[in-house]
């Protein structure tokens, strides 16, 4: 018979334990973060100076806002795998029509066109009963032929060097305009994940798509609006990751994007399965990432050593962090 | 002296999942062909009672003994070895399978030759089974395509065909039965217990103190995890289990009948010429204000689609609804929504509630565009702490706060929660399916509480039950339905409630 005190012991150990766990999702990414900070820095001081951390900045805000994009259609509990490919095409868009027309119909009709996509994405979906994997798999494949279709294969230079001046400027406190613009845009996808009714549907959607529908919750049109959200997010990051670079390339969004987007979103934390997590989260994520790779090439680790690490990191993140009480069975 | 070795054995039992003490003490006899009824609230530790007998958790203490030879814990195919098998209430069936792969589900091994399956003979094996027990179902049949009904009965057979397969009589727990049985199909499974416990024994896990009663010699009651009786059941009483149970005396009036509104208001909800091929046609029916309308039928009557129908979940293809005096559209839950019809399903981890959001998050969601200040579309949370704060209180609702996570309360908790949601939307009409299902019988009273305290409020409420002493003890008026079809009416006022015998009577 166990004495009192082991029981006592026992107990305590328990509760701490729990309390780990159950909070281990929130901490992870901030214990990675930390991690990588000072593991990198000791290997290359160069790593924790503010320029480097400008450069990573500069080198994420793209990757932050397609993330961003992805993380609120994983939140339903979808999964988008044509933001790389919409992030090109609006990329090339933009550059066509920016040389003649100028910058805000260059925005305009881009960003129009991943709202679009996101659009026949939804719809798709919903009226088809096609699972999302499916339907943006088919989408990914369509857009990228389409987006080769239009460049024949080459490379299109933006002439209008007004919008590439402004995201590489520095206009506040030394920091890029790029990464001030993501900062700013993912401030208001905060807002809308947790402080408006649009948002909140979102997670009940993901947490609970028959409770929700039975809750007066417009599940289709939410869903649609969620997709058009996310291709309007990766249309935009497309123009700007054109105007940061100057040119628009049919292999932008190659396919490193979309596993590093999923990678961040699910390393910060927000569920697969939908109905936990959000953008806030996604910031963290990206940072990992972010962290990671700058890290690995400050410390000239080579390119392909890199996959694996990320590989890894990804992996050993969800195993860390998944919730197993909700998967009974791991599929 | 020839001492007749019992069935199973549980000596001293403990179990403790980290602080949580599931068993205490449990010292358990249970004799060869003799069927024991298993009685207490939900969390009481009869599920845990069942996984240490079924070999899937390990004792932190103490000895379980299959007839005679002791349970090597912590595996359940050993157990399944020794003859124990457990029928579940959610089912464990895989729906894709046909039935004989599912009644030798994880025996296949008997009937491979070098690794290759005789199904001939797997077939044959799981037709005998089914003919034994005198249930008629293909073995060929796909389970999924299989009403619920006989995919518990195919279930059962899967327990009794370990009695087949290995040279054991089989231990057979049944976890919760009956409760998504219709009458004929519960009476069928008694008739099995009776024949077949010559050749086997049974734990017989329930809610329902009268299927207890009806086929158990002997009768167990748990309360916090321990033991608080064990009698005879000759010797024991509803009012005897109820206090083993709950811990205080059943009260008077168990469905608060002297609480009934006799008095109902105006008409809130008339329906027309409700029609939906092949689930009811022709259904007119009214109810008013501070009335409990309840709805009798089979399983295949027709009264849960109804009731979905109602609610605007289903889509009826003739007929009107009307609330209040206007028209509804049919087939939206929108529709209803507005109309102020608020639905409690049958199903409530399913339909009910969101298990990973927060009590506040569940019971702010039907009513979102409230929360928001003025005319920007932001939430406040002090609204939406206030409205959830007023309902944990108001309904006396055992949780951590506001922040809770619904997965953590107990199904009579969460239940009131799912309630909840709807009141705080100004309800005029409730449809009901089951509120009670699954639910321990302290718990059952509270919702009994607040259905009569509804009922005063002058809401109105359309009850669909499985069970018909409830519906019977709560309901002003019960109409019945047969194959889609209204057969009957009755008034049931409290102090006169008809037997359950004259309600059948216009159900099959």
């Amino acid at each position: 018979m166990a004495s009192a005190a082991t029981v006592q012991d026992s107990t305590i150990k328990w509760m701490i334990a729990d309390w780990a766990k159950r909070n281990l999702r929130s901490f992870y990414p901030v214990i990675v973060i930390f991690a990588l900070l000072v593991f990198f820095t000791a290997r290359n001081p160069n790593f924790a100076t503010l320029n480097n951390m400008v450069n990573i900045g500069q080198q994420s805000s793209i990757l932050l806002l397609v993330s961003l994009a992805g993380t609120f259609i994983i939140l339903i509990g979808s999964i988008d795998l044509s933001v790389g490919a919409v992030l090109t095409l609006a990329g090339v868009i933009a550059g066509l029509i920016i040389n003649e027309y100028g910058i805000a119909p260059a925005l305009a009709v881009a960003t129009a066109t991943g709202v679009l996509v996101g659009l026949i994405n939804g719809s798709t979906m919903i009226v088809l009963k096609v699972p999302s994997f499916l339907v943006t798999l088919g989408t990914m494949s369509i857009l990228t032929g389409i987006t080769n279709m239009i460049c024949n294969g080459s490379s299109i230079i933006l002439l209008n060097y007004t919008l590439t001046d402004f995201v590489n400027a520095r206009v506040i406190l030394g920091i890029p305009n790029i990464v001030v613009v993501t900062l700013l845009i993912a401030f208001v996808l905060i807002l809308l994940s947790y402080r408006t009714v649009l948002g909140r549907h979102f997670y009940a959607i993901g947490g609970g798509e028959k409770v929700a529908a039975s809750s007066g919750v417009r599940v289709t049109r939410v869903k649609i609006i969620a997709f058009m959200l996310s291709g309007g997010l990766s249309a935009l990051a497309g123009v700007l990751l054109a105007a940061q670079v100057g040119a628009a390339t049919p292999v932008a969004g190659s396919s490193n994007m979309l596993l590093d987007s999923i990678a961040a979103i699910v390393m910060g934390g927000t569920a697969l399965s939908g109905g936990i997590g959000g953008p806030h989260r996604t910031i963290l994520g990206v940072l990992v990432i972010a962290l990671l790779s700058n890290g690995m090439d400050v410390t000239e680790v080579n390119s392909f050593t890199q996959q694996v690490v990320k590989g890894l990191v990804i992996i050993l993140a969800v195993a860390s962090t998944i919730d197993r009480r909700k998967y009974q069975f791991i599929k | 002296m020839d001492r007749v070795v019992p069935a199973l054995e549980l000596i001293d039992v403990h179990k403790r999942f980290g602080p949580v003490t599931a068993l205490r003490s449990v010292n358990l006899v249970l004799e060869k062909h003799s069927v024991l009824g298993l009685v207490g609230e939900n969390g009481a530790g009869k599920s845990t009672l069942i996984s240490v007998v079924n070999g899937t958790v390990r004792p932190t203490l103490g000895t379980v003994r299959v007839n005679g030879r002791e349970l090597n814990a912590g595996h359940p195919t050993e157990a399944g070895y020794m003859g124990i098998a457990t029928v579940f209430q959610e089912q464990g069936l895989v729906a894709n399978l046909p039935v004989y792969e599912n009644i030798l589900l994880g025996r296949e091994g008997k009937f491979a030759n070098a690794g290759f399956l005789s199904v001939g003979e797997m077939v044959k094996v799981a037709r005998e089974v089914l003919s034994e027990l005198e249930i008629e179902i293909d073995p060929l049949a796909r389970t999924g395509d299989l009403p619920f009904g006989k995919r518990q009965l195919v279930e059962i057979a899967k327990a009794f065909a370990l009695g087949r397969i290995y040279p054991v009589q089989p231990i057979i727990m049944l976890d919760e039965p009956t409760s998504a049985l219709s009458e004929s199909e519960t009476q069928l499974l008694f008739a099995l217990i009776r024949r077949w416990r010559g050749k086997a024994t049974i734990i017989f896990v329930s809610h329902h103190l009268s299927d207890v009663f009806e086929v158990c010699d002997q009768v167990v009651a748990l309360k916090d995890g321990a033991v608080t009786g064990q009698w005879d059941i000759e010797k024991a009483t509803p009012e005897i289990l109820h206090e083993a149970i709950v811990g205080r005396k059943r009260s008077e009036a168990y469905y608060k009948e002297s609480e009934q509104r006799e008095n109902p208001g105006d008409i809130v909800l008339s329906a027309r010429g409700l029609e939906r091929p092949g689930e009811f046609m022709d259904i007119s029916l009214d109810v008013r204000s501070g009335e409990i309308l309840g709805i009798a039928g089979v399983m295949g009557s027709g009264k849960a689609a109804l009731a979905h129908a109602l609610a605007g979940s289903i889509r009826p293809v003739k007929g009107v609804i009307t609330v209040n005096g206007r028209a509804v559209a049919l087939g939206s839950p929108n529709a209803a929504l507005r109309a102020g019809i608020g639905f409690v399903p049958a199903e409530r981890n399913d339909s009910g509630l969101i298990g990973m959001h927060s009590v506040e998050w569940n019971l702010t969601l039907p009513n979102l565009r409230a929360y928001c200040a003025g005319n920007l579309p932001f939430l406040s949370s002090a609204a939406q702490a206030e409205v959830a704060n007023k309902w944990l209180r108001k309904l006396r609702v055992k949780a951590t706060g506001r922040k809770a996570l619904m997965s953590s309360l107990s199904g009579g908790n969460a239940q009131k929660i799912v309630f909840a949601k709807w009141l705080e939307r100004d309800i005029s009409l409730f449809v009901l399916e089951d509120p009670c299902r699954g639910l321990d019988v302290g718990a059952k009273e509270e919702i009994y509480s607040l259905l009569r305290q509804l009922a005063k409020d002058g809401v109105a409420i359309v009850l669909v039950s499985d069970n018909l002493s409830e519906l019977i003890g709560l309901s002003n008026r019960i109409i019945t339905l047969k194959s889609g079809r209204i057969t009957a009416e009755f008034g049931t006022p409290s102090g006169s409630k008809p037997e359950e015998t004259t309600i059948i009577a216009s159900m099959v």
